[in-house]
């Protein structure tokens, strides 16, 4: 008797924390079509200086995903039935498949899977780790559970705060990152972003 | 003692037969490629037919489209498909759509400034580097990025992106999840074989190799793989003629038994009488074996038909054994007939060794070894194993009636003047054409397969198979060079829609000459380096991130032009390999046209280059070439009749009997044509090897039924053997002419109305018969 209720709470214990996470993960769906203001920082090994562009991030239901640029330049990509389908200002479009590209295919799966608040895709493609703090600021950090894929990313980590998410980060292989705030905080972006002036924003400072 | 010696003499005949076919087993090496059917190609297109049909890259192309399941799976599945081919050694090429700068080998890649004709149209200098770099940064700021970061350092103006634009194929399908799908929603593939396009054989080993590497994939079940092709075509006809070909064969076979069981009522004669044809045959592929170090198969199908002949040795024998008389006596009484005939036939298929044509010289061999064994064996070795008492057939009451029926048919003298005319007025008014020159139309395929090639073909942008534009230069460089001349004309043609895509030599190598000026037009390193640094001046791109780029124009100014010979080591040279071809002492450009719609204009480009190229018709350089064959054959035939008359007229010794054994064998052969060509059919090769089988066939009748031994009993003998020889010959090709496949068909039908009508006017034609039985009464 003692050890049965003993095994009980064991198991309780055990899967409070996915549970907390699927919550969560719950928490942050949103029905489709959603839209987001974003601003993109990307620090590369080629450049010297971050590239900055920001606009508007749209989940339009099932795996369309559109990101509209405003600026610097006029850019639309469209990401629907595995192809990328990107539309420049004076110019033809150009597609290409998503096979060709992991990161966006993480990128697909993880956003897809957030804004449909969908934890068991989520938990399919990658593994997840919450760390959440008292005044209700969390991290998600997802790694690829592909090996191929993690060949090419090595992780996304997601800040919010309560039910919303601030930041993006796409952490690949070689070093490159990715740095999307969302939402309100993409008016944030500074002029000369750092790593470090990112991960401050992005903590709610 | 007698029963010992025959015992002894079938083990030995038995054990000869074995040794034949060891030897045969040890040595037969049969090939399949149509060509050594052909004829020596005498003009230069139809030399180039005949390597292009064997060799060309239309006719190695198989197109491939993998369906029944989700796109992702068959992308899947398509790449899966491409790994494992690759590795084979039976496929020079195997491509789906997916880019891969693998195709360019690492070594070549600083070529790829004298390769791609940007320079022809920009210089490396600031203001383009500016440009360049420019649009970079933005492609590195789109979901792209991931794709161009690697290349960047290297290749910032994507060159190697636009070389494989202009080396994707002309007119490329549709690409989702990274591999060409058609409309339907098909994966698609291009593989080339290394087998020849026409050589069936090799061809079905390359389509087995993919549908099994396709079934060996994870995930393919429940998923379709359809092929297409000149190469599957060929396996598709070959496959379909010999099904129908071998279940008529078993059908005409029972019926042939019966039909001998029902004439000697005896099954020892019956399996005896097996064996002269058997030694023929055996004794002939024997003979190919130790002559050719190969075997056509066609040769061996077409030689068992002729070989056909033979089979009324036997029958002759047992038909005129006589009551109580030994079957050694019958056969020496029969026997200068039977050379007679023998020799005859051995002299119409010699026309096929005079035809050249290594095919049918085989052929020649074959069925002239076959008919001498057979004939021999029939003459020397049959009647001493026959039973000593066999039934007279000439006592049986209904050959009795039947004979006197025969008899007492009206023969006139007009008779020959009258079917003489009527062939010659029925080939006067017969509609159409008189001979068929187009070999396909002999085993045409069904029309699904038709459309669904001409689907995939369009899907694909695969070039048709039937024109080829084609530049003749000294040298390699000087096609090359031609071809270039002619690119801006043909670019202008396709623009106007006369055709989908033409592909030119040039298109995946430049002359050396233009690789040089392309050369000279590239910066120093200086003078780059300094433009460089301008045009990245308030860019962020890291400093000294484009040395490698720096690195491979240096590299680019000094290099030797590429050749033709140094690119076929990398993959895309052996598509180049295709289209750039030594010929003694000069080399042809061969350039491929896909979805052409106006041939006219091709043909007027051709005209005006002032024979720098020329429009190749594959299908009319083949039709020329059978109608050469044909001549060939029709010469050799002339030959072979002259030698026939002068043979008949020796061995009956008389000019007059020669001519009642002749007549009708020749008034019974233009029948046969003057009424297939009424009904509307056009004359082939098939239908002259059928009329010639005919011919001999006919000739044995009318020998027999001249032969006055001035006996009826012996009358009925030759009536009983000729009526068995002619209902079994009926019974064989009558079946085939109902098959469905025109090339068994034509055979078939000619055959059995050859039959029927050397029967019918050697009965007919025979002068004296009746007057010899009427004095015997």
């Amino acid at each position: 008797m003692l050890l049965c209720s003993l095994i009980l709470s064991w198991s309780a214990a055990a899967s409070s924390a996915p549970d907390a996470t699927g919550e969560l993960i719950a928490a942050l769906g949103r029905p489709a079509p959603a839209r987001t203001a974003f601003a993109e920082a990307r620090f590369m090994q080629v450049l010297e200086r971050p590239l900055v562009v920001s606009g508007e991030l749209a989940w339009l239901g099932g795996d369309t995903l559109e990101r509209h640029v405003t600026r610097p330049h006029e850019e639309t990509a469209r990401i629907a039935g595995g192809e990328v389908t990107q539309q420049r200002a004076g110019k033809s479009a150009r597609s290409f498949s998503l096979e060709r590209a992991p990161q966006l295919r993480v990128l697909v799966d993880s956003f897809v899977a957030l804004l449909g608040g969908d934890a068991g895709r989520l938990r399919k493609a990658f593994a997840i780790a919450r760390r959440g703090d008292a005044a209700g600021a969390w991290t998600l950090t997802l790694t690829p559970r592909d090996v191929d894929v993690a060949r090419t990313v090595a992780s996304i980590r997601i800040d919010g705060q309560g039910r919303e998410a601030r930041c993006m980060w796409m952490q690949e292989a070689d070093g490159d990152v990715a740095v999307d705030l969302l939402g309100p905080l993409a008016a944030r972006m500074p002029d000369a972003p750092t790593r470090e002036s990112l991960a401050t924003l992005c903590r709610g400072g | 003692m007698r029963t010992g010696v025959r015992v002894a003499l079938l083990a030995a005949w038995l054990l000869a037969l074995a040794g034949l076919g060891w030897l045969v087993v040890q040595r037969l090496q049969a090939s399949s490629d149509l060509r050594s059917f052909m004829p020596a190609p005498t003009t230069p297109d139809q030399r180039l037919l005949m390597e292009q049909v064997g060799e060309g890259p239309g006719s190695r192309l198989l197109l491939v489209a993998l369906g029944g399941k989700p796109e992702a799976t068959l992308a899947g599945l398509s790449r899966g498909l491409v790994a494992r081919l690759s590795a084979d050694p039976r496929y020079t090429q195997v491509v789906n759509g997916s880019f891969d700068l693998g195709t360019l080998d690492t070594r070549l890649l600083p070529y790829r400034y004298l390769l791609s004709p940007t320079l022809d149209r920009q210089p490396l200098d600031e203001a383009y580097l500016a440009d360049q770099l420019q649009q970079r940064l933005d492609d590195l700021s789109s979901p792209a990025a991931s794709l161009l970061e690697g290349l960047l350092p290297r290749d910032p103006t994507l060159e190697t992106l636009a070389l494989a634009r202009r080396w994707a194929p002309p007119r490329a399908p549709r690409v989702r999840e990274g591999v060409w799908f058609s409309p339907q929603g098909e994966a698609l593939l291009l593989v080339q074989t290394r087998a020849a396009g026409f050589d069936p054989e090799a061809q079905r080993q390359a389509i087995a190799g993919i549908e099994q590497a396709f079934r060996a994939l994870p995930g393919s079940a429940g998923a379709t793989l359809v092929l297409s092709g000149p190469g599957y075509f060929s396996v598709v006809a070959s496959a379909q003629t010999r099904t129908q070909a071998d279940w008529i064969g078993r059908i005409s076979t029972v019926g042939f038994v019966l039909l001998l069981l029902l004439a000697y009522r005896s099954v020892a004669s019956l399996l005896l009488a097996a064996l002269p044809v058997a030694s023929g045959a055996l004794a002939g592929i024997a003979a190919l074996t130790l002559v050719y170090p190969q075997v056509h198969g066609i040769t061996l199908a077409f030689g068992f038909t002729l070989l056909g002949v033979a089979q009324e040795y036997p029958i002759r024998v047992l038909s005129h054994r006589r009551a109580g008389e030994d079957a050694v006596r019958s056969v020496r009484d029969l026997w200068p007939l039977l050379l007679t005939a023998i020799a005859s036939a051995c002299i119409a298929y010699l026309a096929f060794y005079a035809s050249g044509v290594n095919g049918l010289q085989q052929l020649a061999v074959f069925t002239i070894t076959g008919l001498l064994a057979a004939g021999f064996s029939t003459r020397y070795l049959l009647p001493h194993l026959l039973p000593a008492h066999a039934r007279d057939v000439a006592g049986m009451p209904w050959l009795v009636r039947a004979r006197r029926f025969v008899d007492r048919l009206p023969r006139p003298r007009w008779i020959a003047p009258l079917v003489a005319v009527l062939a010659a007025v029925l080939l006067a008014i017969a509609p159409g054409r008189f001979w068929q020159n187009d070999l396909a139309a002999l085993t045409p395929l069904p029309a699904d397969l038709l459309q669904r090639d001409a689907r995939l073909r369009a899907a694909l942008g695969a070039p048709d198979v039937r024109y080829l534009l084609v530049i003749e230069a000294p040298t390699a460089q000087g096609v090359l060079e031609r071809s270039e001349r002619l690119e801006p004309q043909v670019d202008a043609l396709v623009a106007r829609g006369a055709a989908d895509a033409i592909e030119l030599p040039s298109r995946y190598l430049p002359s050396a000459a233009t690789q040089r000026e392309r050369q000279r037009r590239l910066p120093d390193r200086a003078t780059l380096e300094r433009a460089l640094a301008q045009a990245s001046a308030g860019l962020p791109f890291r400093p000294d991130l484009f040395a490698p780029f720096v690195a491979d124009v240096e590299a680019a100014r000094t290099l030797r032009p590429l050749t033709p010979q140094a690119f076929a080591a990398s993959p895309l040279g052996q598509r180049l390999a295709a289209m750039l071809v030594r010929r003694e002492g000069h080399w042809l450009g061969l350039g491929t046209v896909s979805g052409l719609r106006d041939v006219a204009a091709l043909r007027a480009l051709a005209q005006g280059s002032g024979g720098a190229v020329r429009l190749l018709d594959l299908k009319q350089a083949s039709e020329s070439l059978v109608a050469a064959y044909r001549t060939r054959i029709l010469q050799a035939l002339a030959g072979a009749a002259l030698l026939l008359v002068l043979t008949i007229s020796l061995s009956l010794r008389s000019l007059r009997r020669a001519w009642h054994v002749l007549a009708p064998m020749t008034l019974a052969t233009f029948l046969v044509l003057a009424v297939e060509r009424v009904a509307g059919v056009e004359i082939s090769l098939f239908h002259l090897v059928a009329l010639i089988l005919a011919g001999g066939l006919g000739l044995h009748y009318a020998l027999f039924f001249e032969r006055d031994t001035g006996d009826p009993a012996e009358q009925r003998r030759t009536l009983h053997a000729t009526l068995v020889c002619v209902l079994s010959a009926l019974l064989v090709f009558g079946m085939l002419a109902w098959a469905s496949i025109p090339v068994l068909r034509a055979i078939g039908l000619t055959v059995s109305l050859g039959v029927a009508f050397h029967f019918c006017l050697s009965i007919l034609m025979a002068p004296h018969a009746r007057d010899g039985h009427v004095v015997q009464e």
